[in-house]
């Protein structure tokens, strides 16, 4: 199965972007992260399954976040 | 027993849940919220967002516009020096609090900002009017308080926010006397929310609130630690942490989560019915006495709070008799000599505030007081 690792900016949309997701039906948790950017909380949220429109959904409702980590993505949240 | 009716200050006593909650922080809750990634501050982070949650419930927000800030004067500084930081032009009301009137004041002698008062009428729309004629091409910012400290007087708001989104002029509310008594929604047209945690939405004091609807960029005037962007040296801008450097007073947010949940759970309008009957019981019982002049004209609309004066006794001197007969009654000033400029109290007066914990006996008992130190 595919997983993503989304590096939110804080920990306040990291919750949102969760609860979002999880009211959605995509599983996900919030996670540490091991060696974060400079512009994150050292929190992501790891979606497993369903990436593509998982994303979509955070965009569509504005959510930030800084980077995705995850084969089918560009850190620019992009399909590769 | 001692009686408060000092609640437009603090309200007490507290709701049992709200004492459970602040206790269930500092027994339970050790962790710093967004601090680190142990399981301590991981509770403490998910109580917070929880909290954030609740409030932005019961006033029509999104949680990461909730921002937790130290008392409503904090946020009130927050929310004025980080709208007006690059001048402009702001417009503040006669019956403002010197949280208002204060850092309005500080940027126009700083020359930072301009400012315009506007006077408040007994008539809404004279009121709207006046806040109207005062709006100029570079104005930014109509600051202004929902409802008066000192007379309790209602602003026609909801009017006045519409005037704000008309011009596109941030509106930035001052709830400190309106949370918790009557309706307060962000989706009427209010920009920033300043409240006070501790007054009519029965939080720990050193509560307060700054709730944004995210169109009015706000900069900080505080940097710091956020638990964000660590590894850089400017202040990250995303709410609710950008306006919250600093560890966050963990007891005080949970009993502020528990006093919203207290509120919605008798609901705002059994609260204001019955505050407001005690002040008509309180206006009713000392009716007739030549000597006691009420701040209350009929065309306007108040909160329940009632400012009097005594002829003959000075306000000070008359909230000390009370105390010492054990009912407790602000005096003075309130913070707000602009108000009293406007009302010609220039001595201050009496106020009388009850809370949901109020009881009539206690009101006729306190006007039984007053009669009798009346000279």
């Amino acid at each position: 199965m595919t997983v993503c690792n989304v590096e939110m900016p804080s920990y306040t949309y990291a919750v949102k972007a969760e609860k979002l997701l999880r009211a959605r039906g995509y599983p996900c948790e919030i996670k540490r992260i091991d060696r974060p950017g400079s512009s994150t909380c050292g929190f992501m949220l790891s979606i497993r399954g369903h990436c593509r429109e998982a994303i979509g959904i955070l965009k569509n409702y504005s959510v930030p976040f800084t980077q995705i980590i995850g084969e089918e993505f560009d850190n620019a949240g992009k399909l590769r | 027993m001692p009686v408060n009716f000092d609640n437009a200050a603090t309200t007490f006593p507290k709701p049992e849940m709200v004492i459970r909650a602040a206790s269930y922080a500092m027994e339970k809750l050790g962790g710093n919220a967004g601090r680190g990634g142990h399981a301590l501050a991981m509770k403490s982070a998910a109580e917070i967002y929880s909290a954030r949650e609740v409030i932005a419930g019961f006033f029509d927000a999104q949680p990461e516009n909730v921002v937790f800030a130290l008392n409503c004067t904090h946020a009130l500084n927050m929310a004025i020096q980080g709208i007006m930081n690059d001048g402009g032009h702001m417009i503040i009301s006669s019956l403002e609090h010197n949280s208002v009137a204060r850092p309005a004041a500080a940027l126009a002698s700083a020359r930072k900002a301009s400012m315009s008062i506007a006077r408040v009428y007994p008539e809404d729309q004279r009121t709207v009017e006046s806040f109207r004629s005062l709006i100029r091409s570079d104005t930014k910012a109509i600051v202004c308080t929902l409802a008066s400290n000192v007379t309790g007087q209602l602003l026609p708001w909801r009017d006045i926010a519409a005037l704000c989104r008309e011009r596109n002029i941030c509106f930035i509310a001052d709830g400190a006397q309106a949370c918790g008594v009557t309706d307060v929604k962000l989706s009427d047209g209010i920009n920033i929310l300043c409240t006070a945690g501790h007054k009519g939405l029965y939080g720990l004091a050193g509560t307060g609130l700054l709730i944004s609807d995210g169109k009015f960029p706000i900069v900080p005037i505080i940097q710091g630690g956020t638990g964000t962007a660590s590894s850089s040296l400017a202040q990250p801008m995303l709410l609710p942490e950008a306006l919250e450097s600093g560890t966050l007073n963990l007891s005080g947010i949970m009993s502020l989560k528990a006093g919203v949940e207290f509120v919605k759970r008798i609901g705002i309008e059994k609260i204001y019915a019955h505050e407001n009957i005690l002040c008509r019981s309180f206006m009713n019982e000392l009716k007739g006495n030549e000597k006691i002049t009420f701040l209350r004209q009929p065309q306007a609309s108040y909160v329940p709070i009632v400012s009097f004066t005594i002829d003959g006794i000075q306000p000070e001197t008359a909230a000390a008799k009370l105390s010492s007969a054990g009912y407790y009654l602000r005096a003075g000033f309130h913070c707000a000599a602009l108000a009293h400029n406007y009302l010609g109290t220039e001595n201050g007066t009496i106020r009388f505030a009850p809370s949901v914990f109020s009881k009539k006996s206690d009101v006729s008992g306190l006007c039984e007081k007053i009669k009798l130190i009346i000279p």
